[in-house]
């Protein structure tokens, strides 16, 4: 950018701000618990398996997002550090670092599509702007029926089967703009709730005993049977 | 510059090892302790390596996160061959080891400061001119000198919000804030609130509270003056003033009884800001926000310039001259049927003026400093078993404690530094905190976020309590034999207060109660007990267990029942007391104290009546006596800083000098003695109190002429033994604090009996 394109742009906001903004600090959230016994007993579980329970807030902070109908709100951050024995800001802070925790909320499936090099060049960006024509929202947004969130996401780790989307725990694979649409109908009318439940697949990963994940690979066709390789 | 109290290093928290290493900084050979930071080590040998992170009272948890104290390291062989690292460290997180050299300015090091200087100021908006921080800010300062003259950055700088109210008194201007994490390790390491932190990530990462509700600390103010950039601002100071144009004082903080080293920075006689003045003895350099935020008082607009009488309702101004008449008028008449009441927010000099104007002068002792229920120094139960009024321990000395037993205070309310050194030995001297309160606290900063032992008991049970607590130290034997001391007496006194018992009596689980015993039987033992104990009917006996616990852990010096008001020990030192002169010497027939005053004036008995300064409608218990003394008194005269609610009931007014218009010294709680140096005058005709007393009392016929307070302390030191050998100027900077002529009496046991509370709720006076 040249610099004359800047300086027009450029706003020296302080020049007439003698007062402190209008806006105040909100008030503090009313304390809610909605932990039920089993994800009391989870998180005890996962928290015995470390020295401090500090340890366990990431876990903890899938749980709440489960507990939660899916994503953070302040009550479950306040939750998650009651719990571990934390300040509230610094779990807010672990929840607001990552990207994967909902800090807001989310549609009833969430659309994570790959548009790292393999997906790319096989074509994500035209799906992502497909959906976006479609659903009739920008990446980030959420369909506002409620019913689907789209972003992006970083390598999913599925490169062979390029392009592959994330819904859930689900990993729809080889998608083209013309068979998105097709999958986007299937989901629309699925009776499942898809973005708290990679916390449950993520939670048993800390389950001795139990199986890695309790996603798989999808081809459009087969939505109703799990087939290839477990992540 | 407030950047130059970082400079000192904190040997509490880096303690110098016996351990040296030998080191090289820049080619100068050295001896440091072995593990110190070279920062402090570089700063031996007088080479200043520039931070904005680092601070030598902080944990070093998220240091070394700003990399401006990048510098080059090299260790030594065994064979003398040195080894470079090949990237430069940071000098914050390194410690010294033997044979490390030190280089720090290589053209290497001063490009790299060069590159963090440039992508600090990316988004950092540079308006300077409009910044409070302008003229005393380390970004200024060490671009300067470390930093690139021109940016390449061309592009649009990130904008947020420039005035985001973070709390009541701190606003936030993110757009300037460079991230070094001072203000979310001050709220997590010093006031232990843990209320700010960081959210988000990368160029997101911001500064925040929980989601997005106010920072509420009672030590909020602090990270104003730790922000290393004009980030975190005083809304009241805002826009006021330029450091540079600023006059600056040494004072100590009339808030509370703690003897905060302050600054006034002023301008134009009027206070434009208060910052915290470095004494490691006190306050370190932390204030708390009454401390910070509460001076407005003497510049306010409601000060009083002349007297003022009182002529059939209505206030008529009057000269000093008419307003001295008026008072030796009244005074004269009244022969020695008078009192006085007030100077615990008054210096020493004052105090010592206003008790000899009335022993020697009017002849009367009904002269008294006290308005709670305390006694406080004077009627200690404590001074007779352990050889000192109100404070064994000093505020440094917290820290060596290794448990700190807080009994019935909401601490970082009543004493707020002495809250910040108990928060200090729990974070980083590892010391045991056992909390007793009788109610919840709801603060954000409180000790029983941190303490070991959090004893939520049923108010009134104090005694039953501690005795709960010593039946345990017996029963399990944790009692140390002590030469020429019988605890059997004691022992089978609280036979009877089993563990259940006692849980029974005060709500206190069993489990905790033993707990708390076997974490004071660790030995080096400060209590702390506040004012739910001194405002307690039974404050007697609780003092008198608290005495017995103290004795039976071997910490007999440890007990502390500090005063809270402003200079209410210097009061009682200097003999504002009905039963004692100064230095506690009792006088052969005593006066009328407080209450007695009270009802003596109410009953119109009362010839005059002399306030000092002490607001007998808020700071009385019993407000209905206070009133109807007020009232009914013939003649009251007081000196007040403005037109209060007790004020305007009296009928002569004479305005005096606050803590910034006039010298003197001060006494806190520890019993430390510190000076207040006059800062301006106001516009008006004001005096300090001495002086008024001392007009008085020439008029009156009698006293010694004062003519200054230094005059006034040289008679107090040919006064008091105890202060006879403490001069102004040996004072220094960091006050002395005054020692007990007498050795330490041979602590005795007695038992105290408990009477339970009448009905929960109902105990407290």
């Amino acid at each position: 950018m040249k610099r004359s394109e800047t300086e027009g742009k450029h706003r020296m906001s302080t020049a007439n701000n003698n007062n402190v903004s209008d806006r105040q600090p909100l008030p503090p959230p009313t304390p809610e618990r909605r932990f039920s016994e089993q994800a009391h007993a989870e998180l005890e579980e996962i928290a015995s398996h470390y020295p401090e329970r500090k340890a366990a807030c990431l876990p903890a902070l899938w749980l709440a997002q489960r507990e939660y109908g899916g994503h953070l709100t302040p009550a479950a951050l306040q939750e998650v550090a009651d719990n571990l024995g934390l300040s509230y800001v610094e779990v807010e802070g672990v929840a607001t670092f990552y990207t994967m925790y909902n800090t807001r909320p989310r549609g009833r499936h969430h659309l994570e599509v790959c548009t790292c090099l393999s997906c790319a060049v096989n074509g994500a960006y035209d799906i992502v702007h497909k959906l976006e024509h479609e659903l009739g929202v920008h990446l980030g947004g959420t369909t506002p029926d409620g019913e689907f969130t789209l972003s992006e996401a970083e390598c999913l780790d599925f490169c062979g089967a390029a392009t592959v989307m994330q819904v859930g725990d689900h990993y729809f694979t080889q998608l083209t703009t013309e068979n998105i649409m097709g999958l986007i109908d299937e989901l629309r009318g699925s009776e499942n709730y898809t973005p708290a439940k990679l916390a449950d697949s993520i939670v048993k990963i800390l389950q001795p005993g139990s199986s890695l994940t309790g996603g798989g690979s999808y081809t459009p066709d087969s939505l109703e049977q799990p087939a290839g390789p477990m992540l | 510059m407030s950047e130059n109290k970082l400079t000192q290093t904190d040997a509490t928290l880096n303690p110098p090892t016996t351990d040296l290493v030998n080191i090289k900084i820049n080619g100068v050979a050295v001896k440091v302790p072995k593990g110190e930071n070279i920062i402090e080590s570089a700063r031996r040998v007088g080479v200043d390596i520039p931070y904005f992170c680092y601070h030598p009272r902080l944990s070093k948890g998220d240091a070394a996160n700003c990399r401006m104290c990048l510098i080059e390291v090299a260790s030594t062989a065994p064979d003398g061959s040195v080894r470079k690292m090949p990237k430069p460290q940071a000098a914050c997180t390194m410690p010294a080891s033997e044979g490390l050299v030190v280089e720090t300015e290589t053209p290497a090091i001063i490009k790299d400061r060069k590159g963090i200087l440039e992508f600090l100021l990316i988004n950092h908006p540079l308006d300077c001119p409009v910044c409070d921080r302008g003229g005393e800010c380390p970004l200024q300062n060490n671009t300067l000198f470390y930093g690139p003259p021109t940016s390449r950055f061309i592009e649009e700088k990130r904008h947020y919000p420039k005035s985001y109210p973070l709390s009541e008194h701190v606003v936030f201007d993110r757009e300037r804030c460079i991230q070094c994490a001072r203000c979310t390790r001050f709220t997590e390491d010093i006031s232990g609130d843990s209320q700010l932190g960081f959210l988000k990530r990368g160029a997101d990462i911001e500064v925040g509270s929980f989601a997005s509700t106010a920072y509420q600390s009672k030590f909020s103010g602090n990270v104003i003056e730790l922000c290393p950039v004009g980030a975190l601002l005083s809304r009241n100071y805002r826009f006021k003033a330029r450091p540079w144009d600023l006059l600056t004082q040494k004072s100590i903080c009339t808030q509370c009884s703690n003897g905060c080293n302050i600054k006034y920075d002023y301008r134009v006689d009027k206070i434009q800001r208060v910052n915290a003045r470095l004494n490691e003895d006190v306050n370190e350099e932390w204030t708390c926000d009454r401390g910070k935020f509460g001076h407005d008082y003497i510049s306010a607009d409601s000060r009083l310039r002349e007297p003022l009488v009182k002529r059939g309702g209505k206030w008529h101004p009057i000269s000093w001259t008419e307003a001295y008449a008026l008072v030796a008028e009244k005074f004269k008449a009244a022969g020695s049927n008078v009192a006085g009441i007030g100077g615990a927010n008054a210096t020493n000099e004052d105090n010592f003026a206003f008790q000899k104007f009335f022993r020697e002068t009017l002849k009367s002792s009904n002269i008294d400093h006290r308005l709670g229920a305390y006694q406080g120094p004077g009627a200690g139960p404590i001074f007779s078993r352990l050889g000192y009024h109100t404070t064994g321990t000093t505020i440094a000395e917290l820290e060596s404690a290794k448990t700190i037993f807080l009994l019935g205070t909401e601490l970082a309310d009543e004493q707020p530094i002495l809250f910040l050194r108990v928060r200090k030995a729990a974070r980083f001297k590892g010391a045991a905190i056992v909390n007793a309160l009788d109610r919840a606290v709801a603060d954000t900063t409180s000790a029983s976020d941190f303490a070991d032992v959090d004893l939520l008991y049923r108010p009134g049970t104090e005694v039953a309590l501690l005795n709960g607590v010593l039946n345990v130290l017996f029963s399990k034997e944790l009692v140390a034999a002590q030469d020429g001391l019988d605890f059997s007496g004691l022992q089978s006194a609280v036979a009877e207060w089993t563990p259940e018992k006692a849980a029974a009596e005060t709500g206190v689980s069993a489990e905790s109660i033993v707990r708390a015993a076997e974490l004071l039987a660790r030995g080096s033992v400060a209590v702390i007990a506040g004012k739910t104990v001194t405002e307690h009917a039974y404050y007697t006996d609780i003092a008198a267990v608290l005495a017995n616990l103290v004795i039976a852990v071997g910490s007999p010096a440890g007990l502390n029942i500090p005063v809270t008001d402003f200079n209410a020990q210097g009061a009682a030192d200097m003999g504002v007391l009905p039963d004692y002169g100064p230095g506690y010497t009792p006088v052969a027939s005593a006066g009328l104290n407080t209450r007695g005053i009270l009802q003596a004036a109410a009953s119109g008995s009362l010839g005059a009546l002399w306030i000092v300064g002490a607001e007998l409608l808020e700071q009385y218990a019993d407000t209905k006596l206070a009133e109807s003394a007020l009232e009914n008194c013939q003649f009251i005269v007081m000196n007040a800083l403005s037109l209060t609610p007790t004020a305007s009931m009296a009928d002569l007014i004479l305005p005096v000098a606050s803590a910034a218009e006039k010298d003197g010294t001060v006494t806190s709680c520890e019993r430390r003695i510190q000076r207040i140096y006059r800062a301006f005058d106001i516009s008006g005709n004001v005096k300090p109190d001495w002086l008024v007393f001392t007009e008085v009392a020439e008029l009156l016929g009698g006293g010694a002429p004062y003519v200054s307070a230094r005059d006034i302390w040289r008679d107090i030191a040919q006064t008091i033994p105890t202060h006879s050998s403490i001069t102004l100027k040996s004072l220094g900077e960091s006050g002395i604090r005054w020692q007990y002529a007498h050795p330490a009496p041979k602590p005795t046991v007695a038992a105290a009996p408990y009477k339970a509370p009448a009905a929960a709720g109902t105990s407290r006076a």
